[in-house]
């Protein structure tokens, strides 16, 4: 089964083509603020390269955030539509977990951590790698890095999809030798390969009803509800 | 049969051979908060508009909040477009063309609907197009009334815009005057606010104004006799604010449907004025209203005399065409198309953009 996924979460974009477990293509490249104008045609890229057509694709594996609002968006948009387009199903990936599979060698448990845009807010969540494969435990994080060092506790491997918050965690942390820090961006490869699994397991998500993962409500809804003022 | 040869950015060349005369074109629309797509034939028949509306998600917040507005967009823009194919009897694989509105507009809620047409075109191997949001309003009224003629002079306003244009031949614009400021319809949504009529303003507003006396206050009619055509809305709204506020400390009930009309009937001789004092001056014969405002039975009521007195036609669009619609951007696109025009996957959306490119 071949599986193109993508994902524009983070300040890196991705798209990757697998075919039954094995990476045809991986592509990953900085787009700020020009999301929109490089998705499809590096698809188009993406796919030239691997020898195959759109149409030879099974299924899309989409990144749904969290990350940049803006971004997920445009991934997600362009992801549905690709699937409707061609009557094929897609899967939604969440960020955290690529990032997580990506670093399942390394630690039993990791916690990944994407950068929320403002200051030194993040998303994370944490990740255990056992015989059923990768599986999140416990909820969502939405906060700022200090708090991080809560979540992962000590002896953690912490996964972060920012150079520059790496750093942040780094002194957030502060000095030792019982964490360590891997900077991973999530790949579109690794979103291809997690969708596969679930495309081969018959688990499609309703490609039209997908929507980001925001984790936040937007600034004025909630100032409106009263958690912010 | 025109033959069409649509290079996009950097690969394949694809060929295509229709007759653009029946072109079945999709129109995408995402620039503020309503998600629409229609389907379109030969630019003239509509066969779906799907609208939906995100009034009940903003009227909280007495007016469109970008990033709530994206969030819906990117949550409805699959089904919308769904529901725009098969209403119209027809399937995705019928769809000839993808018009979008890429300039004008919210940033984060245009690049739902850019992101769409353009996987929509690559996917499909359809043309692409993108729209000017404004230039998608003129074509409104060109689909309600095709014996419109051109030249005429196109007043757009609504809540996020007042241009004044010459359409000087099909697709040719000269902008001859904006808002300075606020947008007519935003003046109308930010008073419809002070006197808790609730959101969207223009219909409070002219719902109100239907049992005031459009003459109870005498409110500033901004740049009136000002020698350019532009407007400004915001010191109108400021003036019936600093009027109304005093009235509201003697307990006695507020004059609201009073204020109401005089301050409709401000915006609305300010628009018409100036509107057929341009149109005399370039010597059109044709005036055409567009946008969420000309729904206002009021201006057009106002309009329709003024042009009347002054021997000149006034056009506008059908009350489903006056706001943001699907069909008024596959009309501008297929204008577009028959000239030529395509757009490369590379498109990108432009928040601000000139009305004359």
């Amino acid at each position: 089964m071949k599986v193109l996924g993508l994902d524009t979460s983070s300040y890196a974009n991705a798209i990757g083509v697998v075919d039954d477990g094995r990476v045809l293509a991986d592509f990953t490249y900085e787009a700020r603020t020009d999301s929109l104008q490089k998705i499809v045609t590096n698809i188009d890229a993406v796919l030239s390269e691997t020898g195959l057509a759109l149409d030879d694709i099974d299924g899309f594996g989409i990144g749904l955030g969290p990350g940049s609002w803006t971004g997920i968006r445009v991934g997600v948009t362009v992801g549905k539509m690709l699937a409707y387009s061609t009557g094929k199903p897609a899967c939604g990936v969440t960020s955290l977990e690529a990032l997580a599979y990506d670093a399942r060698e390394v630690a039993e448990t990791v916690c990944t951590v994407i950068s929320a845009g403002a200051r030194d807010a993040v998303y994370a969540a944490l990740f255990q790698t056992g015989e059923g494969g990768l599986s999140r435990v416990g909820d969502y994080y939405v906060g700022d890095v200090a708090g991080l060092a809560r979540l992962g506790g000590r002896g953690a491997v912490y996964v972060s999809a920012w150079p520059p918050l790496g750093e942040k965690l780094a002194e957030a942390l502060g000095a030792g030798p019982d964490y360590k820090i891997i900077n991973g961006v999530p790949r579109g490869g690794t979103i291809a390969l997690l969708s596969a699994a679930r495309l081969a397991l018959g688990q499609p998500d309703d490609a039209l009803a997908l929507a980001p993962l925001y984790l936040k409500e937007s600034t004025a809804r909630a100032m409106q509800a009263g958690i912010i003022k | 049969m025109s033959n069409y040869k649509i290079q996009s950015s950097k690969f394949d060349i694809w060929t295509l051979d229709f007759d653009i005369r029946k072109m079945l074109i999709l129109g995408i629309e995402t620039s503020c908060d309503e998600t629409a797509a229609a389907l379109v034939a030969g630019g003239r028949e509509i066969l779906s508009s799907v609208v939906a509306t995100q009034l009940d998600l903003h009227s909280r917040y007495g007016g469109v909040v970008p990033e709530i507005a994206a969030r819906r967009h990117a949550e409805l823009i699959g089904y919308v477009i769904d529901q725009a194919i098969v209403s119209a009897g027809r399937t995705l694989g019928d769809v000839e063309a993808v018009a979008v509105t890429a300039r004008q507009g919210l940033v984060g809620c245009l690049l739902v609907g850019a992101a769409a047409a353009k996987t929509l075109s690559y996917a499909r191997r359809i043309p692409l197009v993108g729209i000017h949001h404004i230039e998608g309003h003129v074509f409104a009224n060109l689909l309600s009334n095709p014996t419109l003629p051109v030249p005429h002079v196109c007043l757009t306003v609504s809540g996020g815009h007042t241009m004044l244009l010459l359409v000087e031949a099909p697709c040719r614009y000269r902008v001859l005057g904006v808002t300075l400021d606020d947008a007519a319809g935003e003046a109308f949504d930010k008073v419809a606010k002070f006197l808790g009529l609730g959101f969207p303003g223009g219909p409070a507003i002219e719902k109100a104004a239907r049992e005031g006396n459009g003459r109870a206050f005498r409110f500033p009619r901004p740049l009136l006799r000002a020698g350019n055509l532009d407007f400004s809305f915001s010191g109108l709204k400021t003036a019936v604010i600093n009027a109304v506020r005093p009235l509201m400390t003697g307990g006695k009930p507020l004059p609201v449907a009073d204020i109401a009309a005089s301050f409709q009937e401000a915006a609305v001789e300010v628009l018409v004025s100036k509107t057929l004092r341009v149109a005399l001056e370039t010597g059109v014969k044709a005036v055409s209203v567009t946008g969420g405002v000309s729904a206002n039975r009021r201006l057009r009521q106002a309009f329709t005399q003024a042009c009347q007195n002054k021997g000149l036609e006034a056009f506008f669009p059908d009350l489903s065409l006056c706001t943001d619609n699907g069909a008024m951007v596959a009309a501008a696109g297929y204008a577009r198309l028959n000239r030529g025009e395509v757009a490369g996957l590379d498109l990108d959306v432009v928040p601000s953009a000139l009305m004359e490119l």
